[in-house]
């Protein structure tokens, strides 16, 4: 069996199963948890053999190439899975420590894994209208997700989302018309090799424009981002953790993959836009942040600052910064996710997370305190966490581009971002007025703050083994910029309609 | 024909945007079936004209056939459009049902997103 369609296929039918199991219960959850942990391991294997030089190319129907829909994962691609699976199972355990499976609502765990399945195939395809289903999916589940457990200010938010996203996938399905008209296929491989002869032509250029804006706005990058700050913080816990790690990410992967894979090289234009929509993303991001007084608004506007972190890194355009950008996710997706799940913690033990009504964690809990000093001066950029080797590489390869507006811009960035982690700081941990109660008889915090704390150690992990990670990222960008090895590969499987083999 | 589909896509683009940017729910809803319809007209323009284009058919009348590829993305993309309308009602439903309102502007006035508990 070819194992590319194994991480679609595995959430997909591990949602079904469940949605027809019906009444939660302790075997389903055991289900969801196990079926997460080998998605994991597949992933991580994925990661392991396409590190190697090997590439997984499936050609659904057996239909060669440029006729019949590809499913490819690079490395590239085996890194996103991996943090999508892993993201997700802390999720779901997260979940599991918060709410005993009597009061969980039914449908939750089947949507989750339906979202996991869009979020996957995204990474996985090789074909541009597959990447529209892909994204269909993945929004129709959290839409779902979004208004399921919702009261009426939730629902209220969710508004929003939706339209902006709606207009979005919209704008998608017209740029791959386009797209299709433009070049006579929609595979990326195809497309790739096609474009490479037309660079010149404007008609490229504008639908790498209108893609700019169809997958910024799922990135959220500076104009396009106003769906995103009120939405996110009415979500779950344990959702808020995967939506702010993983939905956002996806976007960036596809610019990724379509400005480095797919559209020719030297669209200079709209990598200089995306680099100055990326400072602009990077400040108002940060200063929205400021704006806001509960831990998960903060958290929220956070995702957006550090997206423009890694669109700059896209937009500086050299195998360097691609490098740095992948880094950067890996860095991340895991700190925002760990982020949200201590922040739920803080939650769970103060009842509420409004930093005017927070305090006396550190006098009771100390341990939290360590686990969010750890995430909050990683996000900050602090050595020798995760997130100062991604900040350093983006900044070296700024500066080397002479683009010094934009490395300042990001300077400064992190010293907001910083000040904002330290007003959660002051406020939830270190104040400690008398009245502020304590919940710490409620037993499920120690639980939430293990998930959170295992989360933590990866990401101390890879702040602390920043060259090994940094050399998976460097082989995952140089590939994805190989626009020919791409081909070859996608076009060495021969199926029916292929060019018959010498 | 090629100059009158692309003048009819553009102006349904240009209908949904007013649409949408109305306040009525009822306006918005219309304005988002009119972008998808847009859309998919849009996408099906793509086909372009059939003349001297055949069907890779061995043994078939070489007759003029339209390209088929975009009717089949539009097929999947009715598909979704529709399931995603059909959540957009619901969604502005439940929204009335809870405010009491069908005026976004009246919905979003005097709300304080700073904080929220």
């Amino acid at each position: 069996m070819n194992p590319t369609i194994l991480p679609i296929l595995l959430p997909l039918l591990t949602a079904l199963l469940v949605l027809f199991w019906g009444k939660p219960g302790r075997p389903r959850r055991v289900l969801v948890a196990g079926s997460g942990i080998v998605q994991l391991a597949l992933a991580l294997w994925l990661v392991a053999r396409s590190c190697t030089g090997e590439s997984f190319v499936l050609t659904l129907g057996n239909w060669s190439a440029p006729f019949g829909i590809v499913l490819v994962i690079d490395p590239l691609a085996a890194i996103m899975l991996a943090l999508s699976t892993f993201t997700a199972l802390a999720s779901i355990l997260y979940g599991y420590a918060e709410l005993s499976f009597r009061v969980e609502h039914p449908l939750r765990l089947p949507l989750t894994q339906f979202l996991l399945a869009g979020i996957n195939l995204a990474f996985c395809t090789g074909d541009l209208f597959n990447l529209f289903v892909a994204f269909e999916i993945m929004l129709i589940a959290s839409y779902a997700l979004l208004t399921l457990e919702a009261d009426d200010w939730d629902v209220k938010q969710a508004f929003p989302y939706l339209a902006v996203n709606l207009v979005g996938s919209t704008l998608f399905l017209c740029a791959a018309g386009l797209a299709y008209t433009l070049f006579g296929t929609l595979n990326f491989a195809d497309i790739a090799m096609r474009a490479s002869v037309m660079a010149d032509d404007p008609r490229v250029l504008a639908l790498g424009l209108l893609l700019l804006v169809v997958f910024g706005i799922k990135a959220g990058i500076f104009p396009l981002y106003y769906w995103l700050p009120n939405s996110y913080p009415t979500l779950p816990i344990p959702l808020a953790a995967l939506y702010a790690g993983m939905l956002t990410k996806v976007g960036v992967y596809v610019l990724l993959r379509v400005f480095g894979t797919v559209l020719p090289h030297s669209l200079e234009p709209a990598h200089q836009l995306l680099a100055w929509l990326a400072g602009a993303t990077m400040i108002f991001g940060v200063l929205g942040a400021i704006s806001r007084n509960f831990i998960r608004g903060i958290l929220a506007y956070h995702i957006l600052s550090q997206i423009g972190f890694m669109v700059l890194a896209i937009g500086l355009f050299t195998p360097l910064s691609f490098a740095a950008c992948i880094f950067y996710v890996i860095h991340h997706i895991i700190v925002k996710s760990s982020l949200f799940l201590i922040g739920g913690v803080g939650l769970c033990l103060n009842r509420t997370d409004n930093l005017d009504r927070m305090g006396n964690l550190w006098r009771h809990a100390p341990w939290l305190g360590v686990v969010f000093l750890c995430q909050a001066l990683s996000l900050a950029g602090l050595p020798p966490l995760s997130g100062f080797w991604g900040k350093y590489a983006i900044v070296v390869v700024g500066l080397e581009k002479g683009a010094y507006v934009l490395v300042a811009a990001s300077l400064v960035a992190s010293i907001l971002t910083l000040f904002s982690m330290l007003k959660i700081w002051n406020s939830a941990f270190w104040n400690s007025p008398d009245e502020r109660e304590v919940c710490l008889w409620d037993l499920r915090w120690v639980k939430l703050c293990r998930v959170a704390a295992g989360m933590t150690v990866v990401s101390l992990g890879i702040g602390l083994g920043a060259e090994g990670v940094f050399r998976v990222a460097q082989e995952a960008a140089v590939r994805a910029l190989d626009q020919e090895g791409y081909a070859r590969v996608v076009f060495s499987r021969i199926g029916k309609g292929g060019a018959t083999p010498p | 024909m090629q100059i009158e589909t692309a003048l009819l896509i553009g102006a349904l683009f240009g209908c949904a945007t007013y649409l949408i940017l109305q306040n009525s729910f009822v306006r918005i809803l219309f304005g988002f079936v009119v972008l998808t319809n847009a859309a998919n007209l849009l996408v099906l323009s793509m086909s372009g004209n059939p003349a001297g284009r055949h069907a890779p058919i061995v043994g078939s009348v070489a007759r003029p056939l339209v390209d088929p590829l975009p009717q089949a993305l539009i097929l999947t993309a009715i598909v979704i459009g529709f399931g995603v309308t059909a959540y957009l009602v619901l969604l502005l439903y439940r929204i009335f049902l809870d405010q009491r309102t069908t005026n976004a502007a009246e919905l979003y006035e005097d709300q304080d997103t700073s904080e929220h508990t």
